[in-house]
């Protein structure tokens, strides 16, 4: 099983508690309100008021559904990172989850893709998201196809590929930057 | 494909009693009536008894195999995200915690509406109100938990919900 960090683990958490109770009020609030339209014959019923706490509550659930969205964004890169550690992991991990989406990967073809990437054969990679290799080996044809490679050493050059490239200089921040190469230019329009 | 015995016979009487009583008394008793409190009761009791199997219960069926844990819920959550499959035999981690919340949440809807029979809390406006609200929770609560078997289901390619009714998980 994947071990996450304190610290994901905790605004993981205070999500889910944030969009549970989000979720909630704004399904309590919204019948309240189907309520108020339902009796609008009613001598003291405005619809200006109504309609705004309509608005209201529609833009509560909405926040709520942008924060599963951002959760599952957040989850699903921390399980892509979660067995990169060199000094790289967080550029180079960027720089992968950008292809994944440049080729317009499906979630699950996404996390093969990461784990393939990390060099792990397709009977681990099965293993680890308890699915069948047949089903590992399909979606890695996907992802070739997708990304227009012909294999696995192909698809990994292709990250190599733009380090060399600067692409990872790039996404270092320039003080840190200049502070350890304080001669070099940083080759950002690579 | 391996057949797993997992849900014992009280498990599987309670889900569906309590499903029927509750879904019952939400939305077709009056909630004036006699039935509506007797039907309160009943789902009292099983509640009671749950708690009481949770404690003494078969393996599956104990509060000790499916305890309250934020870091296997999360666990879960990412199992979701990244499209993994990883089956849990017994309960899985965010389905305990709507085991939790549905059973508290089901002592709370009890109590109100117990109070409300009483003379002291009779005709007072927040326990009438409570109760309602806690309703409205519970009924929430349970489309999230019919919503969560069927996405799990297919997810994991189990039927769960079958698996509620026969007691044995179908694992692949």
């Amino acid at each position: 099983m994947p071990s996450f960090t304190a610290k994901t683990s905790t605004i993981s958490a205070a999500l889910v508690v944030l969009i549970v109770l989000q979720g909630f009020c704004a399904v309590f609030f919204l019948i309240d309100i189907a309520h108020d339209f339902m009796e609008y014959r009613q001598p003291d019923f405005s619809l200006l008021h109504s309609s705004l706490e309509l608005t209201a509550n529609l833009a509560l659930l909405a926040g709520a559904a942008v924060e599963g969205i951002f959760l599952a964004g957040l989850l699903r890169r921390q399980a892509h990172a979660e067995r990169a550690l060199s000094a790289a992991s967080g550029a180079l991990h960027d720089l992968m989850e950008q292809y994944f989406e440049d080729w317009g990967l499906t979630v699950s073809e996404a996390d093969v893709a990461a784990f393939t990437i990390k060099g792990y054969s397709i009977a681990e990679v099965a293993q680890m998201r308890g699915s069948a290799e047949a089903t590992v080996k399909a979606h890695l044809n996907a992802i070739y196809r997708k990304a227009g490679v012909t294999g696995r050493s192909q698809l990994a050059s292709l990250l190599i590929e733009d380090l060399m490239n600067g692409a990872l200089s790039a996404k270092v921040g320039p003080r840190e930057d200049a502070a350890r190469h304080p001669v070099q230019k940083s080759g950002t329009d690579g | 494909m391996t057949k797993v015995k997992v849900w014992d016979p009280v498990v599987r009487a309670f889900h569906w009693t309590v499903a029927v009583g509750f879904a019952a008394n939400a939305l077709l008793t009056d909630a004036e009536g006699k039935l509506h409190e007797w039907i309160g009761y009943a789902i009292f009791f099983l509640v009671c008894l749950r708690i009481l199997w949770g404690l003494t219960g078969t393996r599956h069926a104990r509060f000790a195999d499916f305890p309250p844990s934020v870091e296997a819920a999360v666990a879960q959550l990412s199992d979701m995200a990244a499209g993994r499959n990883h089956p849990h035999v017994g309960h899985s981690p965010l389905g305990a915690w709507m085991i939790y919340n549905l059973l508290l949440s089901l002592i709370a809807i009890c109590v109100t509406g117990y109070m409300m029979t009483t003379d002291t809390f009779f005709g007072i406006g927040w326990v009438e109100e409570a109760h309602e609200i806690l309703v409205t929770w519970a009924e929430v609560s349970v489309l999230a938990h019919i919503a969560g078997a069927v996405y799990e289901s297919r997810r994991l390619g189990i039927n769960l919900p079958k698996s509620m009714v026969t007691g044995y998980k179908e694992m692949p």
